[in-house]
């Protein structure tokens, strides 16, 4: 029997039923009093100086309240880190020069959408169009175009990581490989485009409502842009649907629909359309990977060196974060005594890149397992083997870069070992790829305020026994608001319908940096279960003092019984107790107040996440078509607080990972995005979703609530190297440009085929 | 021995850490002083991202062993 009430439990959402029933308000359902619509104007060219807006006709419409450009603005750019200002490089609304088809030059307010628009269509903006440059391996010649000024080579951030000596171990080894890599862009495609309500009033105070991950990291990085203190600005999260890494940055659609508001007094929403989504937004990161691989005869790798160089579009975003997490990645999860990274992110006139589920990891996960697929094969070695052989283990320290407590990787090896096993021979064509992947829990680093990133929470006892938790962890679909309802009902030992959350909205939340990173669960719980068992030493004072018990005895809380541990059956009801202690203290509420910050937890997070996932696929050999038939993932992330929750990460994560590995991209001509519909950009849709199944290892992580950890990212990682795998094992081609197409399967079957008839 | 950095309060373990630090700061500062002793900073970046070794980083490194070297 489990020695949890809560946690391991298969629980529904909290917000599942206003979800199912649509009467949740998400930001774009919001509408106030006097509100206005806004739109903005992008620019058309991939680069260009602005030589002049003029907005007097689109003034003049009838219907029109204002139009506003760069001029209306402080003129700051805007960046997450905030202390290197070269790297602060987005206007978001452009003086003089744009970078991408996609930069808003201009923002009108009106009575109603449909005339917003008609007003973009009469601002006239003067372009001189300049040369521009779209690949990053053309961006970083001499002779092309500078996107930025005193950027040299539109190299806009470096990141090197090294450990060990990496020239000498790759002499000791008796086999090296160098491979290349291309990775694809992918669209976030949230369910929810990006979009805000701002109503600015007469008192000076800003009040928005956004689908964010991150309020706190809006509510600053808008006083910083429109020269406003932090506690002028309030920011309230609605529901929101979706985010995976494209809301945790200032966007278009937050900033000019402040402005637009700051100008006006009035209420202002801005609601992307589905293309502005595609096109202007953030997304994820290309990259051009070159790796060598060094190993001994046995599979005892012994040196690892890489080479990315990554498009980073327009701006530098979250570009800085997601280029040391690459290298960081790129090592993950094996023993590499030897290794070096070196990290390069180029402009290019392209829509910027930024975080995207993974941070990075999804690309280097792709490259190093079917790197290490392509080494086990040239040793004759088997692919769980050599996995096996170099895999991670329980408190293993990452030189100069991470502690590692938990680790599962090697009883996952062991559990999709016996699915292999399981499935027996296979029809022809078929093949079984695997992929091995770690991820953090939240990011140890904050980009501004604090050199550690943190977590607060509240918990208030009302005298009904009900909890009200206040947090500023955001909820943006994965599930947060049930994980930390669940958390603190565990804690207190009250039942999880006794939780109401309030998470998300700076008025009242203590600060959180949000969901990024897969941070929630572990820094967020850890607050949260601080808070909880805060508030219920201050219920256990009254009822030991009610109680009259002898001191040695041990008092805890269990399902609204407040009893002597050894002696359960001795006890008073929590509510009786909560109801007394508050009427003794003439009605004031308890109040517990918790706080986590990963002080001295390594470079990069405080744990970590572990798993191999197997797919299984089908080819035909004379299309190239295949088919994702089986996903089964055997995963660690310490102690399982909500069973379905886990499942539904896992099936979404397969659908976003699948959609990376199999169809995802975003072809561009001349730096214009041709697929910025649903219908044209390709997903894997709920039909063409394989049978998945998720094999859950038991571990434990101490420096988890409950011993949890991530449960949301590190699940995309793994697919995309799986199928690459899974393919070569089919038919016996090898596609190290992503995504693997159908296409690209066909033609190099028939480069295979024509390979074949030339040796014989 | 510590290698600190001519032009910020940067102090690294070696020369080399030292030259990753300058070419990966990379602001106007960073590259005067790399242009100052004779550097394309251009050139080292692009010596580094074409091939496997570090190859900018170790030609920096080799002036400021000579000149950034002090004492404990």
């Amino acid at each position: 029997m489990s020695k949890y009430s809560v946690i391991g439990k298969r629980v529904h959402r909290v917000d599942g039923p206003e979800k199912v029933t649509g009467s949740a308000k998400y930001t774009f359902d919001i509408v106030l009093p006097n509100m206005l619509y806004g739109k903005v104007l992008r620019s058309p060219h991939p680069h260009a100086k602005i030589l002049k807006i003029d907005t007097r006709k689109a003034e003049k419409l009838i219907g029109v309240k204002a139009v506003v450009t760069g001029k209306d603005t402080p003129g700051h750019k805007q960046g997450i880190w905030r202390r290197f200002p070269e790297l602060c490089d987005e206007e978001i609304l452009c003086r003089q020069k744009v970078r991408y088809i996609g930069d808003a030059v201009a923002a009108v307010a009106a009575i109603d959408e449909d005339t917003a628009e008609e007003a973009l269509d009469l601002i006239e903006v003067e372009y001189e169009p300049l040369s521009a440059v779209f690949d990053p391996l053309e961006a970083i010649k001499e002779e092309a175009p500078q996107i930025h000024d005193g950027v040299d080579l539109n190299i806009n951030i470096t990141r090197h990581i090294e450990w060990g000596d990496v020239d000498e171990a790759f002499k000791k080894c008796d086999h090296i490989r160098e491979d290349q890599f291309k990775c694809c862009s992918q669209a976030h495609v949230c369910m929810e485009t990006h979009d805000a309500v701002a109503s600015f009033d007469y008192s000076g105070k800003l009040t928005m409502w956004t689908s964010t991950q991150s309020s706190y990291y809006i509510q600053r990085l808008l006083a910083d842009m429109l020269d406003l203190r932090e506690g002028d600005i309030r920011v309230i999260k609605p529901p929101t649907g979706g985010g995976f890494g494209s809301k945790f940055e200032l966007d278009s659609a937050q900033f000019c629909a402040a402005v637009l508001s700051m100008k006006l007094c009035k209420p202002v929403k801005i609601v992307l359309t589905r293309e502005e989504e595609f096109t202007a937004t953030k997304r994820r990161t290309p990259m051009y990977y070159f790796v060598k691989l060094g190993a001994k005869r046995d599979g005892t790798m012994l040196a690892k060196e890489v080479r990315v160089i990554t498009e980073g579009g327009a701006y530098t975003a979250m570009g800085a974060t997601a280029l040391y997490l690459t290298g960081f990645f790129s090592s993950f999860p094996y023993k590499y005594p030897n290794y070096r990274y070196d990290g390069y992110r180029a402009y290019t006139n392209t829509a910027p890149t930024s975080a995207m589920r993974g941070f990075g990891a999804p690309q280097s996960t792709f490259v190093g397992e079917s790197q290490i697929d392509m080494l086990a094969d040239d040793l004759g070695i088997d692919p769980i083997e050599i996995r096996r052989k170099n895999g991670m283990t329980p408190n293993y320290e990452v030189p100069g870069q991470a502690y590692i407590q938990s680790c599962g990787l090697h009883q996952c090896l062991d559990e999709i070992e016996k699915h292999i096993k399981k499935r027996g021979k296979l029809p022809p064509n078929h093949g079984i790829g695997i992929s091995a992947y770690g991820f953090m829990s939240g990011g140890i680093f904050n980009w501004f305020d604090t050199p550690y990133a943190f977590s607060a929470a509240l918990v208030r006892i009302n005298i009904d026994g009900k909890v009200d938790l206040f947090t500023g962890a955001c909820d943006i679909g994965q599930g947060s608001d049930t994980t930390l309802s669940m958390i603190c009902a565990e804690e207190l030992g009250v039942r999880l319908e006794d939780i109401r959350i309030h998470a998300a909205d700076t008025g009242i939340c203590p600060a959180d940096l949000g969901a990024w990173g897969s941070r929630e669960t572990l820094m967020n719980g850890n607050a949260v279960k601080m808070a909880a068992a805060d508030a219920k030493s201050q219920i256990m004072e009254f009822a030991a003092a009610k109680m009259g018990v002898n001191i040695t005895y041990d008092l805890d809380i269990k399902d609204g019984w407040i009893h002597i541990v050894n002696r359960p059956e001795r006890g008073v009801s929590y509510y009786d107790i909560v109801k007394e202690a508050i009427r003794g203290r003439d009605g004031n509420v308890i109040i517990g107040r918790g706080h986590y910050t990963p002080h001295r937890k390594g470079m990069i997070s405080p744990a970590y996440s572990f798993g191999l996932q197997a797919a299984e696929v089908e080819v035909d050999p004379e299309t190239g078509r295949y088919k994702l038939l089986n996903v089964t993932t055997a995963h660690e992330s310490g102690t399982v607080i909500n069973p379905i929750g886990i499942e539904g990460q896992l099936e979404g994560a397969i659908m976003m990972a699948g959609g990376f590995g199999f169809c995802e991209d975003q072809p561009m001509d001349e730096g214009k995005i041709l697929n910025p519909s649903i219908a044209d950009y390709k997903l894997i849709r709920s039909l063409d979703m394989p049978e998945t199944e998720i094999l859950e290892i038991d571990t434990y992580e101490p420096e988890g609530p409950f011993g949890a950890k991530e449960a949301g990212e590190g699940l995309t990682n793994p697919t995309a190297g799986a199928i690459g795998n899974a393919v070569y094992k089919a038919v016996g081609v090898r596609i190290n440009d992503l995504p693997i197409t159908p296409e690209k399967v066909f033609r190099a079957l028939r480069e295979k085929e024509k390979q074949g008839k030339k040796s014989k | 021995m510590s290698y600190k950095c001519p032009v910020c309060i940067k102090v690294s373990s070696s020369a080399m850490d030292l030259a990753r630090h300058m070419i990966g700061r990379g602001d106007k500062i960073h590259k005067d002083w790399i242009s100052s002793k004779g550097f394309k900073y251009s050139e080292l970046l692009a010596l580094q991202f074409k091939s496997f070794g570090g190859e900018g980083y170790k030609a920096l490194s080799e002036v400021l062993e000579k000149e950034t070297k002090t004492k404990d």
